[in-house]
């Protein structure tokens, strides 16, 4: 685990920054019940280090019900962005933390059933004020009982009624698509209560983290920008040699290599289980190796303690070409940006050329020894996102059907053509409890075939499915490779009776280029045509990413005037027949 | 070793070295807060390698003190 700076330093840090150049931004505001100086510094220079600039507001010490219950409160005139409410089992439980048994079990259940509820209410009034998410600590247990080795032999003990209550808060805000619990339970479990907590600051100043731990605290925060700002990271792009396995498979021999249950071999097979798990919930593989490919591909496909196989990676690269030109080429193939790739490889100096030629990569040190690999891939954040959905458990498999698409598409001389034997389906889809998280994660994600690249969280899309002025759908694409999932999404604002406006349209990068977008115009242009509009109104935001789009509207006989584009709908529009349109 | 101290101070109050003394205090050095009073214990604390008491923390008034209370430890910054 990495060791963080003091404190101090990021105190001092925090007041240099110069943040004004970066171009991502996220208004983050601090709650507390405690004493928490200085994690609104660290959570900035952390940002700062991922060129976001984070505007913190910090909230009055255990100011945290008034700022909440009151409209006029200085919270909500900054109207954050993300808002962390910091709770400590101290402050919720009161006195009861000390004198527990001094009331009967029956008395422990209603006191947890109230504080859940007073939080509840919190949480509503809180989301009744303002659009931020909320991040809610649940509580830290403490080691200590006054009943000693006797707390285990206690029916709904004092420990049991912390746990209860976090198991509650975490229940009733399962389905809240705006509010997440962060595991402060957990936080404890990984550093240590001993550690964490400390009489001393705890007495003199209400500090319930020590110093030294803030720093890590700001840490497990940062997951909610990343993902919150969409920059998840998508794909791992790994070396073979000393990163899959110990030793050099084109000396050592399919024989000599290092790869089993013994150590140091049994440390590859660690690291390879925490990369099959990333892979099983959406992150995708790839390969970057310089090897004999016949050499490579024997160990991949043949050796008994592989707990990766060739179909976990989206794509492969095992030649002699330089690692760089290798990494566009997987980002060519994947069609995706280098920004979403997190590259792994022992050899310092390919590392090093990574970084010195493509800054977006993240490319994280390996340490010397290969037990530690793990923990390194343990500590990375950057594939957090708020919510897993169904397509992200199926993206390998998607990708695995791309490969073959592009393989058949090599095979044929023109493009519709090949189109033609796609057997495309597109399929309208409303929005539900399903589809929204999925919805805003394409919003948030999606940045080439993206008309205006308009962010929405999952509250705001959940809004305007329920608003009778605004058309919101998602699009799922399947082939006759497969089901490519929700891929597109498009969200129209029914301005007034003759004119409606295109807010949002998008298509997953991996369901470019086949036409399924002119599917999506069609059935905006047909549900428009149905209440007799007159014009679809639309604009094009240009950004460094989005050029894939640029002619869309140009091409499909929209017509400029002021700054927008225009489609006239007493005009036909006709989609390409090898096309088949379905709704919901 | 005043001059260790005196960077410290200088350090966690993010003020000039110049403008750090025996004087000094919450009065004279505006980012002096009762957090950054504490944060200076702890940085006082890793650099010196001493544990100052509660009492000991709560009876700082100005940087004299600080150099009063490193002494009793055994530490002379005087030196």
């Amino acid at each position: 685990m990495d060791n963080e700076e003091s404190l101090s330093k990021y105190i001092l840090d925090s007041q240099k920054l110069e943040i004004s150049s970066f171009t991502k931004k996220i208004k983050v505001a601090f709650l507390s019940s405690f004493t928490i100086n200085g994690l609104s510094e660290s959570l900035q220079v952390k940002c700062s280090k991922k060129q976001i600039s984070c505007n913190p507001y910090v909230a009055g010490y255990n100011q945290y019900n008034q700022e909440i219950l009151d409209k006029k409160s200085g919270l909500y005139s900054f109207s954050p962005d993300i808002t962390f409410l910091i709770l400590d089992t101290r402050s919720i439980f009161g006195d009861l933390f000390y004198f527990p048994y001094s009331i009967t079990k029956s008395e422990r259940e209603n006191f947890v059933n109230e504080k859940i509820t007073e939080i509840l209410n919190l949480i509503n009034k809180f989301n009744e004020t303002s659009n931020s998410k909320l991040v809610i600590t649940n509580l830290a247990l403490p080691y200590y009982s006054p009943h000693g080795i006797a707390e285990t032999k206690t029916s709904y003990s004092f420990h049991d009624a912390i746990i209860d209550f976090n198991k509650k808060l975490k229940e009733h805000l399962l389905d809240n698509n705006s509010v997440y619990v962060f595991d402060f339970f957990k936080f404890i479990i990984k550093h240590g209560e001993n550690n964490v907590f400390n009489f001393q600051n705890y007495l003199f100043g209400d500090i319930k983290i020590s110093l030294d731990y803030i720093p890590y605290l700001a840490n497990e925060f940062m997951p909610y920008i990343i993902s919150f700002l969409g920059l998840t990271k998508k794909c791992i792009v790994v070396d073979l040699d000393n990163t899959l396995w110990g030793g050099i498979v084109g000396e050592d021999g399919f024989d000599g290599i290092r790869l089993g249950p013994q150590p140091p071999g049994n440390a590859f097979i660690e690291f390879q289980k925490y990369l099959k798990a990333l892979s099983q919930r959406g992150i995708l593989l790839a390969i970057n190796s310089k090897n004999n490919f016949d050499d490579a591909i024997q160990v991949i496909r043949e050796h008994p303690f592989m707990i990766l196989t060739e179909n976990d990676f989206s794509c492969i690269k095992i030649n002699w070409n330089n690692k760089a030109s290798n990494m566009l080429e997987i980002s060519e193939e994947l069609n995706i940006g280098l920004d979403s790739f997190v590259f792994f490889d022992d050899d310092p100096v390919n590392r090093e050329l990574i970084k010195e030629t493509m800054p977006e990569i993240t490319t994280p040190d390996l340490p010397h020894d290969p037990s530690f690999y793990s923990e390194v891939i343990q500590s990375l954040h950057d594939f957090s996102t708020f919510q897993i959905t169904s397509e992200d458990t199926k993206r390998g498999q998607m990708y695995l059907e791309q490969k073959q698409r592009t393989k058949s598409q090599n095979s044929l001389s023109n493009i519709s053509e090949f189109l033609k034997t796609l057997n495309l389906e597109i399929e309208i889809k409303k929005t539900d409890s399903f589809t929204i998280p999925r919805i805003s994660q394409l919003t948030l994600k999606t940045n080439q075939f993206n008309l205006t690249t308009k962010r929405y969280q999952e509250d705001e899309i959940q809004k305007f499915s329920e608003d009778a002025n605004i058309l919101i759908n998602c699009v799922q694409i399947k082939d006759k490779f497969g089901d490519n999932g929700i891929t597109g999404v498009l969200i129209v604002k029914k301005t007034n009776s003759d004119e409606w406006f295109l807010d949002t349209f998008l298509l997953s990068c991996r369901v470019m280029g086949r036409e399924a977008e002119k599917a999506m115009l069609y059935f905006i242009i047909n549900q428009a045509k149905k209440n007799n509009i007159k014009r679809l109104k639309a604009k094009f935001i240009p950004t460094l990413k989005n050029k894939p789009i640029e002619d869309f509207l140009f091409n499909s006989q929209f017509y400029e005037e002021n700054g927008f584009w225009i489609y006239n709908l007493e005009k036909p529009f006709n989609m390409p027949n090898f096309l088949t349109l379905k709704e919901e | 070793m005043s001059e260790k101290l005196f960077k410290i101070i200088s350090k966690v109050m993010n003020v000039d070295f110049k403008d750090v003394n025996n004087e000094s205090n919450p009065s004279t050095i505006s980012n002096w807060t009762s957090f950054n009073g504490y944060v200076l214990l702890y940085e006082l604390e890793t650099n010196f390698n001493v544990k100052f008491s509660i009492d000991e923390a709560m009876d700082v008034k100005n940087v004299a003190d600080i150099k009063r209370h490193l002494k009793n430890h055994g530490i002379d910054v005087n030196d």
